[in-house]
């Protein structure tokens, strides 16, 4: 077990925290006035500078600093986000990423441009007042006419000093807002023995000698808030001391004076309390308390939960998925071996190992899931770009992003996901006057959403623009040869088309209003991973993809059948029945077509697929099997039932064979090869197109 | 606690880096020389990077040898040390000698 290259916790910390810092300044666009949404930015830039300081990111650090410093009048309230700053503020994100992931990539120059943007934007409805000034002058209380001040004990948390926050700075910060007696407090400090060296065991004995705002004070401990104590009180009006620089003044020995006020512990989110001359109601104080027993639960909460999260690297939950995969393979031979003999207590240890490797996989797999919201944050700024670059406002509104993925799932999504959002506001959103002139509002609108459905999870893409121009679909299909002139398709067969490789080129798409760039590629991928995708549209009104997407792709529930002398696997996520082949069926030899209540579906006889010898089982089955509308019967020699399937890759040897996906390892030790179902129903739909072409000739 | 100039000495240098992304190095250097029985004398001349970590080391250190009467001697405190004691709030020399007794400048 190897410990993380520290360097690279920091990368993976930061680019959970650029995460946010994205979501925050995007939300921003939206909410300008919401002070949460400002605090969360300035936190994860807070956190990202000192990491970055602290493993050595130097650059990192000095360009972050410079970015808060420049958003920091956003954060004082003095001026709106507007829409252009945003984009500022995310070009300096990515510049922030790029100096952290590939610093090669990144130029001086191009920072200085991203900082002086920055800079002018925010100083452009400069008040009267020169901008030194404002960042310099704490907010003063109207009625301080004398200097009181504030008395602050503060405490860290121990583990302050591990996430980059630095109490010096803090201090000096402080010590911005006024004269300040500072006295630091030891006793914690333990013996070497016992010392860990980076945790945090000072505290500090503060005297604020100016009639600042609390609200200032809170501003210095924003970005720790939730990793400190700090007790706060007002000091009885006293004579300030003349203003002598820091250090001058703390060259005195100091003396902590007795406090003239009840001391009352509070949390250092903004407060509206004005420091008291004498002493504070007692109302007051009620409330503090109140507040001071909500942060002391919040906290309570926050440390439950930073012990109940550990970061495990990705490729240690793979490995456990492999053991966990090989233990379900030896667990099926343990209880096939069982099932043969006569000996009870073997078989009920077979049992108990049965059902612990059951819990075991099903907690791996729970391990390795991930909210799918990770990734519809990252679609959040492709629609922001690609609004402000086609000049379309849209609106993208995402929901269910606590819909659980595994892991790989969610790798393998983003891809294909990306290429359907840029085609929705690309092609599928109407520009603002079309949209005018067809009654529409002026912002178009993109709902990404995930769902449970059984064990899917549903994926849609649902855009409100002017949906698919069937019509011209089916022309382009025609031209190409792919449909004979006149022949009768229903509209959802027409949107096949999209998928069809070569289909689209980018003058089509243009001339179809849109649909089919890549779109056979989208579909090859989220067939790789054992899903679907389907379309449905609306003219004028808009288009939802869906992609059926199996949970997971390292175990899946199977449906495990005979053919010939071989054993085949077929997901059990697109059977939808299983029915006898009938004599009547097996007559239409040469039509394969079965009818299923009415319906005729295409069949395919497996036997003949996979050229398996010897004599056919007397009573044939079908598995009707169903990607999107699309029924194929399979006919095999035997279900031979449900089956736990753990899916390994197939050798570079066999990767051109198309109609199989992987393999598995059978409770006897023999292999059973898994069936690729999207395949299949091509080669079912390509035979009927040829009998249909057969017939016609 | 006294000194005894005649007793043997163990002297360690810091290394100039001595915050957070080093101070775990540090503490172990500081604990290997604890570990003998010579007087300990840690020079402090090439501190560079210094932070609350680094000073947290120094009190436990002489905090550790004041309980167990050891003399730990720390020497030269070089200016980038001072700078970060005094923005801890170890503002006077008094206030430092005192957390700090053994301390000697220039030796």
């Amino acid at each position: 077990m190897s410990a993380m290259d520290p360097t690279e916790v920091f990368r993976q910390e930061a680019s959970e925290l650029f995460e946010v810092l994205e979501g925050a300044l995007l939300d921003l666009g939206q909410r300008p006035d919401d002070r949460e949404l400002v605090d969360s930015a300035f936190r994860a830039l807070h956190t990202i500078k000192g990491s970055g300081a602290m493993f050595g990111f130097d650059k990192v650090a000095s360009f972050t600093h410079e970015f808060e410093t420049a958003f920091d009048r956003v954060r004082k309230g003095e001026i709106k986000p507007t829409q252009e700053l945003i984009s500022v503020a995310l070009a300096a994100k990515d510049y922030i990423r790029a100096l952290i992931e590939d610093p090669q990539s990144t130029d001086d120059i191009i920072g200085e441009a991203i900082l002086d943007d920055l800079r002018r934007f925010v100083s452009s409805d400069q008040p009267s007042a020169p901008a030194a000034e404002i960042a310099e002058a704490p907010p003063l209380a109207p009625s301080a006419s004398r200097q009181a001040g504030w008395h602050l004990y503060i405490e860290f948390e121990s583990h302050i000093l591990r996430n980059g926050s630095n109490p010096l700075d803090l201090l000096e910060d402080l010590c911005k807002l006024g004269p300040c007696f500072v006295v630091p407090v030891t006793d914690g400090i333990p013996f070497l023995d016992e010392l860990d060296p980076e945790d945090c065991y000072l505290k500090w004995d503060v005297k604020l000698h100016a009639a600042c705002d609390k609200d200032a004070i809170d501003d210095v401990f924003m970005f720790v808030q939730d990793e400190m104590k700090l007790t706060l009180s007002p000091l009885e009006q006293v004579e300030a001391p003349a203003p002598m620089p820091l250090f001058q003044l703390l060259d005195e020995e100091p003396v902590v004076a007795e406090m003239a006020a009840p001391v009352v512990e509070v949390a250092v989110a903004p407060v509206a309390v004005q420091p008291a001359a004498t002493t504070e109601p007692k109302a007051e104080v009620a409330a503090e308390s109140k507040r001071e027993a909500a942060t002391a639960r919040s906290q309570e909460a926050k440390q439950e939960r930073g012990i109940a999260t550990v970061r495990v690297q990705a490729e240690r939950l793979d490995e456990l998925m492999d053991r966990v995969g090989e233990l379900v393979i030896a667990q099926a031979r343990l209880t096939q071996l069982a099932s043969t003999g006569s000996d009870l207590s073997i078989k009920m240890i077979a049992e108990e190992i049965e059902r612990l490797a059951s819990s075991l996989r099903d907690t791996t797999m729970g391990a390795r899931m991930v909210p799918i919201g990770s990734l519809f944050g990252r679609f959040r700024r492709l629609v922001h770009d690609l609004s402000r670059d086609l000049s379309k406002p849209v609106e993208f509104v995402t929901s269910g992003e606590d819909t659980e993925l595994d892991k790989t799932m969610i790798e393998c999504l983003a891809d294909p996901l990306v290429h359907l959002i840029r085609n929705a506001i690309d092609h599928g959103i109407e520009d603002t006057a079309t949209r005018a002139a067809n009654g529409k509002t002026e912002q178009g609108r993109i709902e990404l959403a995930a769902v449970h459905s059984g064990a899917q999870v549903l994926v849609t893409v649902k855009d409100n623009g002017g949906g698919l121009n069937t019509a011209r679909i089916r022309a382009k299909a025609e031209e190409q040869g792919l449909i004979a002139a006149g022949a009768v398709l229903s509209d959802h067969e027409i949107h096949q088309f999209l998928f069809h490789p070569g289909f689209s080129t980018a003058q089509t798409i243009s001339a179809l209003s849109g649909r089919g760039v890549g779109m056979d590629v989208v579909k090859r991928t989220i067939e790789n991973m054992r899903g679907s995708i389907d379309l449905a549209t609306r003219p004028g009104q808009g288009t939802i993809v869906t992609l059926r997407l199996p949970l997971t792709l390292a175990i899946i529930e199977g449906l495990l059948i005979r053919v010939g002398e071989g054993r085949y696997i077929i997901p059990l996520s697109a059977v939808e029945e299983c029915i006898e082949l009938t004599a009547e069926d097996e007559r239409s030899r040469g039509r394969n077509f079965l009818n299923v209540r009415g319906n005729l579906v295409p069949f395919l006889r497996l036997r003949e697929i996979m050229t398996a010898s010897g004599m056919p089982d007397r009573h044939q089955k079908t598995i009707i099997i169903s990607t999107g509308e699309t029924h194929v019967g399979l006919v095999a020699d035997q279900i031979i039932g449900n089956h736990q399937t753990v899916i390994k890759s197939l050798s570079k040897l066999h990767s051109d064979v198309t109609i199989f996906s992987g393999a598995t390892i059978l409770g006897d030790g023999t292999a059973a090869l898994i069936l690729d179902v999207a395949q299949l129903v091509a080669l079912a739909q390509s035979k009927v197109e040829k009998q249909h072409i057969s017939e016609a000739a | 606690m006294a000194l005894n100039p005649t007793e043997p000495k163990w002297s360690l240098r810091l290394p100039a880096d001595c915050s957070i992304a080093a101070i775990r190095n540090v503490y172990d250097l500081v604990r290997e020389a604890f570990g003998r029985q010579e007087r300990l004398e840690i020079d402090c001349s090439s501190v560079d990077k210094a932070d609350v970590t680094s000073i947290q080391l120094l009190l436990s250190t002489a905090r550790t040898g004041e309980a167990q009467g050891r003399p730990v001697v720390l020497t030269s405190f070089s200016q980038s040390l001072r700078n970060t004691l005094r923005r801890a709030g170890f503002a006077s020399e008094a206030m430092i000698d005192r957390h700090f007794p053994q301390k000697k400048d220039g030796t």
